[in-house]
C-alpha cells in the first residue's frame, strides 16, 4: 500500500511534531529527578526564539559551514518522509531501510565537516567522537535491520513494519535480539545518557553538542530541529518495527503515540538512572550489541528460516 | 567492418599518433590532446558494443597468434578507461609542461593507457600477457622519470616485485587455461580433477588479486600510487587496478567455471578484510596521496564483496539476484574509477600549488582554490558514500546484494551476507570519518603554512577535467538506474529485471530507492532553508569560542588528534607507536618532540618476515655459488650421474 493520503499527512505532521519528543523526555526526566521542569513545548519556544535571531558565524568560514545546518535538516526531513505510517508511505523517495542509513550519514558528514571550518578544538573533539561512535553504531544498526528483514523477507520498510505484527516473526529470538540492538542505536543516535549527556554545559564532555557550539540563530534552530528529528526517527522506527501495532490509520497513530510516549519515559528513566559512560567504553557497549545481533543470526539459522 | 571496429581502429591510430607527437619536444600539448581524443574514440567504440551487446572482432581463442575483439564486458572497461584517461590526459596538458622529462612522461602515459586498452581487447593468452606486462611496466617507467630518490626507487622495487608475484599467478592461470582449451570450451575444466581446478583458481586469485590490491596482497599499492606523476596516478588508481579486476571477472565468471566451492567465501573474506582494513589504515595516514591509495584497497574490497555475493547467489540458484550483485560490483567499479581519479587529480593540483601534501600542513584550500576545492569536496562525498553521489548508489546496491544473500541463501549464506553487510556498513562509517578529516584538513579552516595562503587556482586545463569528473559523480549518483540500463548486457546471469532500470531503483525483495527524488528534495529543501537563513539578516562575524584564549595556529587540530578516540579504541588491532623526547637543562624544558605513527602491520608482521625467510634461504643457496670452476664441474658431474642413474633405473 503506497501513496495513502493519511500516511502522507502523518509523515508531514511528523516534521512538525518531532520537537515534542525531546521536550517530553526532558519533562519526564525533570519529574523523575524531583524537579518541575519545563513544558514539553519548550523545544518549540527555543526554536521560535532562535529563529528570530540573526545568524552569527566565525570569521573566514566557507559555504561548507554555512550550508551544514540546512543540509542536515534537509537530509533528516527526507528520512522522516520515508518512515512509514499506518502501514504505508508516500512513494516519492522509496521506502528502503538502507536509504535511511545513507541520509543519516549525509547529515553526519555535513555537521562534522562543518566543525573543521572554524577549527575550534571543542567542536572537533565532539565531531571526532561522534564519528568514532558511528563506526560501531552503523554496523549495529545494519545488523538490527538485517535481523528484522530476515523475518520480513524484504528490506522494504513497509513490509518490515507489517512483519512486526505477525506472531511468528515477533516471537523469534532473532527479533528480540534486534530489538535489544536497536535500543542501543536509539541511545547513540539521540545522544542520550549513558552515551552522551545532552544537558552538559562542559565543552570537554560534549559529543553531539560539540559541533553545534559555534552556531547561533537560525542555524542553531535548524540543528536543534535536526536533533529532534533524529529522536523522532529512531523512536518511531523502534515502535513500528518492534511493537506489533495495528496497521489501520486511526488505531495505528493512537497506538504509535502511546508507544513513543512510553519510549520517551523509558529513555528518560535510563538517563536518570545511569551515569554517562567513559567515552572509550561506549564502543565496548556497542560491540556487545553487535555480539547480540550475531547471536540473533545464529538463532535464526538454528531455528530454521521460514 | 562494423562501426565500433572502425571507431576503435581510428581511436588507436589517433592515440598512437598522439604518443609520437607528444614525444617530440614541441608537440607536448597537441600530442596529449590527440592521445585524449584517441582514447575518447576507443571509449565510444566500447560504449557502442556495451549498449548493443553484440561483440566485434574475434572470440577468445586458445591459440597463440595475436587476436583482438570486444564484447560487452570489454566494452564496459573500455568506457571506464576512456572516462578516466581522457580527463587525465587533458589534465596532463596543464600539469606536465615544465616538469623534468615531460615529453617522455607524456609518451609513457599514452603507452600505459593503450596497454590498458590492449589487456581489455586481447583475445588470446599471449596478447593478454604481453599487454599485461606492458601495463605493469609503464607506470614504473613514469615514476622513475619523475623522481629518482632512494625512496621512490624502493617503491618501484616493491611495485615491480609485487607485479612479478601477480605475474606468476596470471601467467600460470592464463597459459594453463589456453593449454587445456578452456577459453573456447566451457566444459574443458569440468573434466579436470578438483585439485587442478583449485590450483588454477588459487593462482588466478593471487595473480589478479595482487594487481587489484586485495588485502593482504596490497602492500605495493600505497607505495607506488603516490610516487607516480599526477595524471598517471589517477589512471593507475582509477583504472589499472580495475583492469586487474577485469581479469578476475573473466576468470571467476567465465573461464574457471565450475568454480571450486571455497573460492567465493575466500573472496568474500578477503574483500571484507580489504574494505575494513583499507579504510582503517587510510584513516591513520598523514599524507594525502598515500591516504587515497589506501582507499583504493577499500574500494576494491567493496567491488570484491559484490562479485563474491554474485557467485554465492548464483550457486544457490538465485540468478536474478546474482545479476544484481554483479551489476552492483560493476557500477562500483565505474564509480570508484571516476571519483578516485577525480581525487588524485585534485590532489596533484594541490601538490602543484602548495608543494607537499602533508595533511597537517594544508588547510583552507577551498578559499584559495575554489573550483578544484569544490570538485575535491564532491569526490570526497562520493567516496564517503553519502547520497546523492555515485558512491552511495553503488554501495546501496552492494549492501542490497549482501542483504539479499542473507535473506535468500540460508545457513552459511545468512551469516556471510549479514556479516559482510555489517563490515560494509562499518566501512562506510569509517570512510565518512576519513573524508570528514581530509576535507577538514585540506579544504577548510585556517591556512597552516604560507605556501597555502599564497596558493592560487590552477589553470583551466587542470580544473576542467576535474569538474567534468565531479559532474559525472553527481550524474551517476542521481540516475544510477539509467547507467545500469546501459550495462544490461554485461551480466553473465542474463539481464536485470526491467523495473530495476528505471529512475527509481527497486531490487526484488527490497524497498524502492528513488535517488533522483531524494537528491531533488534534499537540494530543494537545503536551498529553501538557505534562503530562510539569509532573510534573518546579514551574518554577524564573531571570533571562535576557545574559552577566551587567543587563537593560535599552533593549537590547530591535527589528523592524529581528530582520529585519536578511534585509535585508542582500536589500539589492540592497530598497535600505534609513539615516542616523546624532552630536552631539558635542570628543570627548564627547552624542547619536546612527540612522534607517533601507526605501523602498517601487513608489512611488519607478514611481508618483512616472509622477505627475511627468502633472503635467509638465498644466503644458504649462495654458498653453492662459490665461483670456483672445480665446484661447478663437480655439480655437472653429479647431475650427469644422477640423470644417468635415473634413466638406467627406468624411471619416467
Amino acid at each position: 500500500m503506497r501513496g495513502d493520503a493519511t500516511a502522507v499527512a502523518f509523515q508531514f505532521a511528523g516534521l512538525a511534531l518531532a520537537p515534542l519528543v525531546p521536550g517530553m523526555i526532558q519533562m519526564v526526566k525533570a519529574r523523575l529527578q524531583g524537579r518541575r521542569g519545563a513544558s514539553p513545548l519548550q523545544p518549540y519556544r527555543d526554536l521560535r526564539r532562535l529563529w528570530r535571531k540573526r545568524v552569527v558565524a566565525p570569521h573566514d568560514t566557507t559555504f561548507v559551514y554555512r550550508m551544514a545546518p540546512s543540509l542536515s535538516a534537509a537530509a533528516l526531513a527526507c528520512a522522516l518522509l520515508i518512515v512509514p505510517f499506518a502501514g504505508s508511505t508516500n512513494g516519492w523517495f522509496g521506502s528502503d531501510m538502507l536509504v535511511l542509513v545513507g541520509l543519516l550519514a549525509l547529515a553526519r558528514f555535513a555537521t562534522a565537516a562543518a566543525a573543521w571550518d572554524p577549527g575550534g578544538g571543542f567542536s572537533l573533539m565532539g565531531a571526532g567522537r561522534d564519528l568514532m561512535f558511528s563506526v560501531f553504531a552503523e554496523p549495529l544498526l545494519l545488523l538490527a535491520f538485517v535481523l528484522v528483514a530476515l523475518g520480513a523477507g524484504s528490506t522494504d520498510l513497509v513490509q518490515m513494519v507489517a512483519a512486526a505484527g505477525h506472531a511468528h516473526v515477533a516471537s523469534t529470538p532473532a527479533h528480540w535480539c534486534a530489538a535489544l540492538a536497536f535500543g542501543l542505536v536509539v541511545l547513540v543516535e539521540t545522544g542520550r545518557q549513558p552515551i552522551d549527556n545532552p544537558d552538559t554545559h562542559l565543552e570537554l564532555t560534549m559529543v553531539h553538542e560539540g559541533p553545534l557550539l559555534e552556531y547561533a540563530g537560525r542555524d542553531l534552530a535548524m540543528l536543534q530541529w535536526t536533533a529532534a528529528a533524529r529522536h523522532w526517527l529512531v523512536l518511531v522506527l523502534a515502535a513500528s518495527l518492534f511493537v506489533p501495532l495495528p496497521l489501520t490509520a486511526p488505531a495505528n497513530v493512537l497506538a504509535l503515540a502511546a508507544v513513543v510516549t512510553a519510549f520517551c519515559v523509558a529513555v528518560a528513566f535510563v538517563e536518570t538512572s545511569l551515569a554517562k559512560m567513559r567515552i572509550l567504553r561506549v564502543p565496548v557497549l556497542l560491540g556487545i550489541g553487535i555480539a547480540v545481533c550475531v547471536i540473533g543470526l545464529a538463532s535464526w539459522i538454528g531455528g530454521g528460516a521460514t | 567492418m562494423t562501426t565500433p571496429t572502425w571507431v576503435l581502429v581510428a581511436g588507436v591510430a589517433v592515440a598512437a599518433a598522439g604518443i609520437a607527437l607528444s614525444a617530440a619536444p614541441r608537440g607536448l600539448r597537441a600530442g596529449l590532446v590527440l592521445q585524449a581524443l584517441g582514447v575518447a574514440l576507443i571509449g565510444i567504440a566500447g560504449g557502442l558494443v556495451l549498449i548493443d551487446g553484440a561483440g566485434v572482432g574475434s572470440q577468445f581463442g586458445n591459440g597463440l597468434g595475436p587476436t583482438v575483439g570486444v564484447d560487452a564486458l570489454s566494452g564496459f572497461f573500455l568506457v571506464g578507461v576512456a572516462l578516466v584517461s581522457t580527463p587525465a590526459l587533458l589534465y596532463a596538458r596543464g600539469y606536465l609542461p615544465g616538469s623534468h622529462h615531460a615529453p617522455a612522461i607524456a609518451a609513457t602515459s599514452g603507452v600505459f593507457v593503450l596497454a590498458l586498452v590492449g589487456v581489455v581487447v586481447a583475445r588470446d593468452a599471449v596478447t593478454f600477457l604481453m599487454t599485461w606486462e606492458l601495463m605493469s611496466l609503464a607506470p614504473a617507467v613514469a615514476i622513475l622519470l619523475t623522481s629518482r630518490t632512494a625512496e621512490t626507487c624502493r617503491s618501484v622495487l616493491v611495485y615491480l616485485g609485487s607485479t612479478h608475484l601477480a605475474g606468476v599467478g596470471v601467467w600460470l592461470s592464463m597459459l594453463t587455461l589456453a593449454h587445456l582449451g578452456a577459453f573456447t570450451d566451457p566444459h574443458a575444466l569440468a573434466a579436470q580433477p578438483a585439485l587442478v581446478r583449485s590450483l588454477l583458481a588459487g593462482a588466478a586469485l593471487v595473480g589478479f588479486g595482487t594487481k587489484a590490491g586485495l588485502m593482504p596482497l596490497h602492500t605495493w599499492l600505497p607505495r607506488a600510487h603516490p610516487a607516480a606523476p599526477g595524471h598517471v596516478s589517477a589512471v593507475m588508481s582509477g583504472m589499472m587496478i580495475k583492469v586487474a579486476l577485469y581479469g578476475l571477472v573473466r576468470m571467476l565468471f567465465e573461464w574457471l567455471a565450475p568454480l571450486p566451492g571455497w573460492v567465493a567465501p575466500v573472496l568474500l573474506g578477503a574483500a571484507a578484510l580489504s574494505c575494513v582494513g583499507g579504510v582503517l589504515y587510510a584513516l591513520m595516514q598523514h599524507e594525502l596521496k598515500r591516504l587515497l591509495a589506501f582507499h583504493s584497497v577499500e574500494n576494491v574490497g567493496i567491488i570484491g564483496l559484490g562479485l563474491a555475493a554474485a557467485l554465492l547467489l548464483a550457486d544457490a540458484g538465485q540468478r536474478q539476484l546474482a545479476a544484481l550483485a554483479f551489476a552492483a560490483a560493476m557500477l562500483h567499479t565505474l564509480n570508484h574509477a571516476l571519483f578516485k581519479s577525480l581525487l588524485f587529480l585534485c590532489a596533484s593540483s594541490f601538490q602543484r600549488q602548495v608543494g607537499k601534501l602533508d595533511l597537517d600542513r594544508l588547510g583552507g584550500l577551498l578559499r584559495t582554490m575554489p573550483l578544484t576545492g569544490t570538485a575535491f569536496l564532491v569526490g570526497a562525498m562520493a567516496i564517503a558514500g553519502v547520497p546523492p553521489f555515485n558512491g552511495f548508489a553503488s554501495e546501496w546496491l552492494t549492501l542490497q546484494a549482501l542483504v539479499q544473500l542473507a535473506l535468500h541463501v540460508g545457513g552459511g549464506g545468512t551469516v556471510m551476507g549479514a556479516l559482510a553487510a555489517a563490515a560494509l556498513a562499518a566501512t562506510a562509517a569509517l570512510a565518512v570519518f576519513c573524508f570528514v578529516k581530509v576535507v577538514g584538513l585540506v579544504l577548510l579552516g585556517a591556512h597552516r603554512q604560507k605556501a597555502v595562503a599564497s596558493s592560487r587556482e590552477v589553470p583551466a586545463s587542470m580544473t576542467g577535467p576535474v569538474i567534468f569528473l565531479a559532474g559525472l559523480c553527481l550524474a551517476i549518483g542521481v540516475v544510477p538506474g539509467g547507467v545500469l540500463a546501459l550495462m544490461r548486457h554485461l551480466s553473465p546471469y542474463g539481464p536485470l529485471p526491467a523495473h530495476t532500470l528505471r529512475i527509481t531503483l527497486a531490487v526484488p525483495g527490497s524497498g524502492v530507492f528513488a535517488p533522483l527524488a531524494v537528491a531533488a528534495f534534499v537540494a530543494g529543501c537545503t536551498a529553501a532553508l538557505q534562503l530562510a537563513r539569509r532573510r534573518a539578516g546579514a551574518t554577524a562575524p564573531s571570533p571562535m569560542w576557545i574559552c577566551g584564549q587567543v587563537p593560535d595556529s599552533r593549537l590547530a587540530w591535527t589528523s592524529a588528534g581528530f582520529t585519536k578516540s578511534l585509535r585508542l579504541v582500536l589500539e589492540v588491532v592497530l598497535r600505534p607507536q609513539r615516542s616523546v623526547s624532552v630536552e631539558r637543562q635542570g628543570v627548564i624544558v627547552h624542547s619536546s618532540v612527540h612522534e607517533s605513527h601507526v605501523p602498517h602491520l601487513f608489512d611488519t608482521l607478514l611481508f618483512r618476515p616472509a622477505l627475511g625467510a627468502v633472503l635467509a634461504a638465498n644466503r644458504v643457496l649462495r654458498r653453492m655459488q662459490s665461483g670456483s670452476l672445480r665446484a661447478y664441474l663437480a655439480y655437472l658431474l653429479v647431475t650427469l650421474a644422477a640423470v644417468l642413474t635415473v634413466v638406467r633405473l627406468g624411471v619416467r
